[in-house]
C-alpha cells in the first residue's frame, strides 16, 4: 500500500514536469500542416535575433557565474573562518533575494545609477551590462552561497588555512589554490541554477533594454505561433548542454583525483 | 642566547586569562614538551609561537628575531596538527611540495626534495596517493614530511598522535624522535599524556592553568617534581601523613617511625610522597595492612593502607610469593627516594 503510494507520487510528479515538456516538443513539431517537421527550429536558427540574443545570455550566465564564485567563495570561507556567528546573519541576506521581486531591484538600480546621478551607469551599453550582471549575481545569490556553504561544511576549514599559512601560503592562494578547488563540485551546482536564472530572465533585461534572451523569447511568444515553443526546447537543452558540458570540465579537472 | 624564546607571553580571551606569564628558552636543536591536562593552555601557547594567536603580553623571539608581530606565513615555522589536516585536493607529493612551490622553489629541486623527505618518513611510494588513501598513521607522517620539506626553523606539534591507535602512537612518536634528532630541528611538542612526554623529550615544560609549572628534563620531573600538581599528573604519587619534627635537617616522624630526609623542608605546607616504585617492604618500620593484589606480569602491584591513606606499591616479579590480602607488611623508612611536594598556596 505504502509502496503504491510512492510510486503513484513519483508518477505524478513525473507527469507534472514532462507533460508540458512533452506538449511543448510536440507543438513546436507541427508548424507543417498534417506532419512533423523541424520547420520551427530552422525558422528560429536561422533569425540573426536569436543568435545574437542567445549569445549575449549565454555570455551574461557566464559572467554572473564567475562574479558569483568571486563573491561568494571568498564571503562563504570568511564567514565560516573568522565569523562563525554571523552566519545565520549573512545567511537571511543572501536569502532576500528570493523575497525582493527584481521589478524592485531594478527600479533601485534605475533610480540610483540614472543619468543624472552621480554613478551613470545606465548612461551607456557597457553600464547597463555592468547593472545587469550585478543584478543577475544577486538573483543567483540564494542558490550560490548555499550551495558553497554547504561544500565548506564538509571541510576543516580551519586546519587547512591554518597549515597552508604556517607553509607560507597568502590568502589568495589558500582561496584559489585550496579552498576553490575543494569545494568546485558544490560550486558547479550552484553555476548550474545561476546559468538556469539567467538564461531565462525577463525582468531585469526588459527594463534596463539589454538584447537578452528572455525578452528575444517574450517578443517572439507575442508575434509567432510554433517558433517560441521550439525556441523553449532549444533554450531548455542548450541550458542543459551548457551544463553538462562544465560538469564534463571539471570532472575532467578532477579525474587524477579518483584514478590510482 | 637560546635559539627560541618565549618572554613572559600572556594570552587573554576576552575576559579570562588562559596563558600567565610564560617564559621558556630552548635550545637549538632541542625537542620540548608541553605536558599538561586538558584546557591547560598548551595550544594556546603553541598557536602564539605560530602567530595563529596574538600574545596579549610579551615577545616571541626565534634565532634573536623578534616575530610577535609577523605573520604566520612569514614566520618559517612548521606545524602538525591532530587531525593531520592534509590538502585533499592535492596528491602527497603535492602536499608535501606545497611549501616549497609557495617559496618559489623550482619544480625540479622540488621534485628532488619531496623525495628525500618522502624516504625520510619511509613512504617513499605514496607520492601519487591521496590523502584520503592513506591510513591515519600515514597522514600523520605525510603532513610531518609537509611540514618540515620547507625547512622551518622550529617544528610545532599538537597533539599529533591523539587520533592514532595504541601501537602506532608509540612507533610513529619514535620516528618523530628520530627524524627530530637526524635533522636537529628545534622542535616543540605539545601532549596530555605524560608516558609520550617521558619517552621522548629532552625537556618537559609541565602546565596547569596556564602557568608553567616546572621545567625539566624527564628524570627531573618525574624524580624531583617540584609541585604537588607535577608529582601527581607525572605517573603515579603516594601521599603519607607526615608530622615535621625539624625543617632545618628534614626530620619527619610517619605512623611511629623518623624519617630523615637528610635535607632541609621547604617553608610552607609540603606533603611525603613516593613513587610505587620507590616504596620497599622491610621487616620492621611503618605498618601498612594489603588491601588487594594485581599481578601485571613483569611488575607485581600491591594496594595497601597505611593510616588513613590508600597507597600503592609496585616491585619487580621475583620468585618471592605474593602477600595476600590481609597481610600486615611494613614499609622501609630508609629510602633515597621519598619525595616533598609542597602544596600551591
Ligand atoms: N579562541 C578562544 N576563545 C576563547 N577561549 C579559548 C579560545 N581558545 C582557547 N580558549 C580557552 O583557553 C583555554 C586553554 O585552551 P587550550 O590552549 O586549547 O588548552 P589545551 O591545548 O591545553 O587543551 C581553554 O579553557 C579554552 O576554552
Ligand atoms: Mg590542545
Amino acid at each position: 500500500m505504502k509502496r503504491l503510494w510512492s510510486w503513484g507520487a513519483i508518477i505524478a510528479g513525473a507527469l507534472y514536469f514532462l507533460l508540458p515538456l512533452i506538449g511543448t516538443l510536440e507543438f513546436s513539431l507541427r508548424m507543417r500542416r498534417g506532419e512533423y517537421s523541424l520547420d520551427a527550429y530552422r525558422s528560429v536558427l536561422a533569425d540573426p535575433a536569436f543568435r545574437a540574443t542567445f549569445g549575449y545570455s549565454v555570455a551574461m550566465a557566464l559572467l554572473t557565474i564567475l562574479l558569483g564564485v568571486l563573491i561568494v567563495v571568498p564571503t562563504a570561507y570568511w564567514v565560516r573562518l573568522r565569523l562563525p556567528r554571523l552566519r545565520p546573519v549573512i545567511e537571511f541576506i543572501t536569502l532576500l533575494p528570493l523575497v525582493i521581486p527584481a521589478i524592485v531591484v531594478v527600479f533601485g538600480y534605475i533610480r540610483l545609477y540614472n543619468t543624472s546621478s552621480l554613478l551613470p551607469l545606465t548612461g551607456s551599453a557597457t553600464g547597463t551590462n555592468l547593472l545587469l550582471l550585478c543584478g543577475y549575481a544577486t538573483l543567483a545569490l540564494p542558490y550560490m552561497y548555499r550551495a558553497v556553504d554547504t561544500g565548506l561544511s564538509t571541510l576543516d576549514v580551519r586546519s587547512l588555512t591554518e597549515a597552508a599559512q604556517s607553509l607560507g601560503a597568502g590568502w589568495v592562494r589558500i582561496i584559489g589554490n585550496l579552498i576553490l578547488p575543494n569545494v568546485m563540485g558544490a560550486v558547479m551546482s550552484g553555476a548550474f541554477l545561476s546559468f538556469a536564472i539567467v538564461i531565462g530572465e525577463f525582468t531585469m533585461a526588459a527594463l534596463l533594454n539589454r538584447p537578452a534572451f528572455g525578452p528575444y523569447m517574450q517578443l517572439l511568444g507575442a508575434n509567432r505561433a510554433y517558433e517560441p515553443a521550439a525556441l523553449a526546447v532549444i533554450a531548455f537543452a542548450a541550458t542543459w548542454g551548457c551544463m553538462g558540458l562544465m560538469q564534463l570540465i571539471s570532472r575532467l579537472a578532477s579525474v587524477r583525483r579518483t584514478a590510482r | 642566547m637560546s635559539f627560541l624564546n618565549l618572554d613572559h607571553l600572556q594570552k587573554s580571551f576576552g575576559s579570562t586569562q588562559v596563558v600567565h606569564d610564560f617564559s621558556l628558552s630552548v635550545d637549538k636543536g632541542e625537542f620540548i614538551s608541553f605536558l599538561g591536562p586538558s584546557g591547560c593552555g598548551k595550544t594556546t601557547v603553541l598557536r602564539m609561537v605560530a602567530g595563529f594567536e596574538e600574545p596579549s603580553e610579551g615577545r616571541i623571539l626565534i634565532d634573536g628575531q623578534d616575530v610577535t608581530r609577523l605573520r604566520p606565513n612569514q614566520r618559517q615555522i612548521g606545524m602538525v596538527f591532530q587531525a593531520y589536516a592534509l590538502f585533499p585536493n592535492l596528491n602527497v607529493a603535492e602536499n608535501v611540495g606545497f611549501g616549497l612551490k609557495v617559496a618559489g622553489v623550482p619544480r625540479s629541486e622540488r621534485a628532488s626534495r619531496v623525495a628525500e623527505m618522502l624516504e625520510l618518513i619511509g613512504l617513499p611510494d605514496m607520492a601519487a596517493r591521496f590523502p584520503w588513501q592513506l591510513s591515519g598513521g600515514q597522514q600523520q607522517r605525510v603532513a610531518l614530511a609537509r611540514a618540515l620539506a620547507p625547512r622551518p626553523r622550529v617544528l610545532l606539534l599538537d597533539e599529533p598522535l591523539s587520533a592514532l591507535d595504541a601501537k602506532i602512537r608509540v612507533s610513529l612518536r619514535n620516528q618523530i624522535r628520530e627524524i627530530q634528532q637526524q635533522l636537529g630541528i628545534t622542535t616543540i611538542f605539545v601532549t596530555h599524556d605524560q608516558e609520550e612526554a617521558l619517552s621522548i623529550s629532552d625537556r618537559i615544560v609541565v602546565m596547569h592553568r596556564g602557568i608553567a609549572e616546572q621545567t625539566g628534563t624527564p628524570p627531573q620531573i618525574y624524580n624531583q617534581p617540584a609541585t604537588e600538581f607535577v608529582a601527581g599528573f607525572v605517573g603515579k604519587l603516594n601521599l603519607f601523613d607526615a608530622t615535621v619534627l625539624d625543617r632545618a635537617s628534614g626530620l619527619v616522624s610517619l605512623a611511629g617511625s623518623e624519617i630523615r630526609l637528610n635535607r632541609p623542608i621547604p617553608p610552607g605546607r609540603v606533603s611525603l610522597a613516593a613513587r610505587p616504585e620507590g616504596l620497599v617492604l622491610a621487616e620492621t618500620g611503618i605498618p601498612a595492612e594489603v588491601t588487594g593484589v594485581e599481578f601485571l606480569g613483569s611488575v607485581q602491584r600491591l594496594r595497601a593502607r597505611v593510616g588513613e591513606r590508600d597507597i600503592v606499591l609496585d616491585r619487580f616479579n621475583t620468585d618471592a610469593s605474593l602477600p595476600q590480602t590481609g597481610d600486615r607488611l611494613h614499609l622501609s623508612p630508609e629510602l633515597s627516594r621519598w619525595l616533598l611536594v609542597s602544596h600551591e598556596q
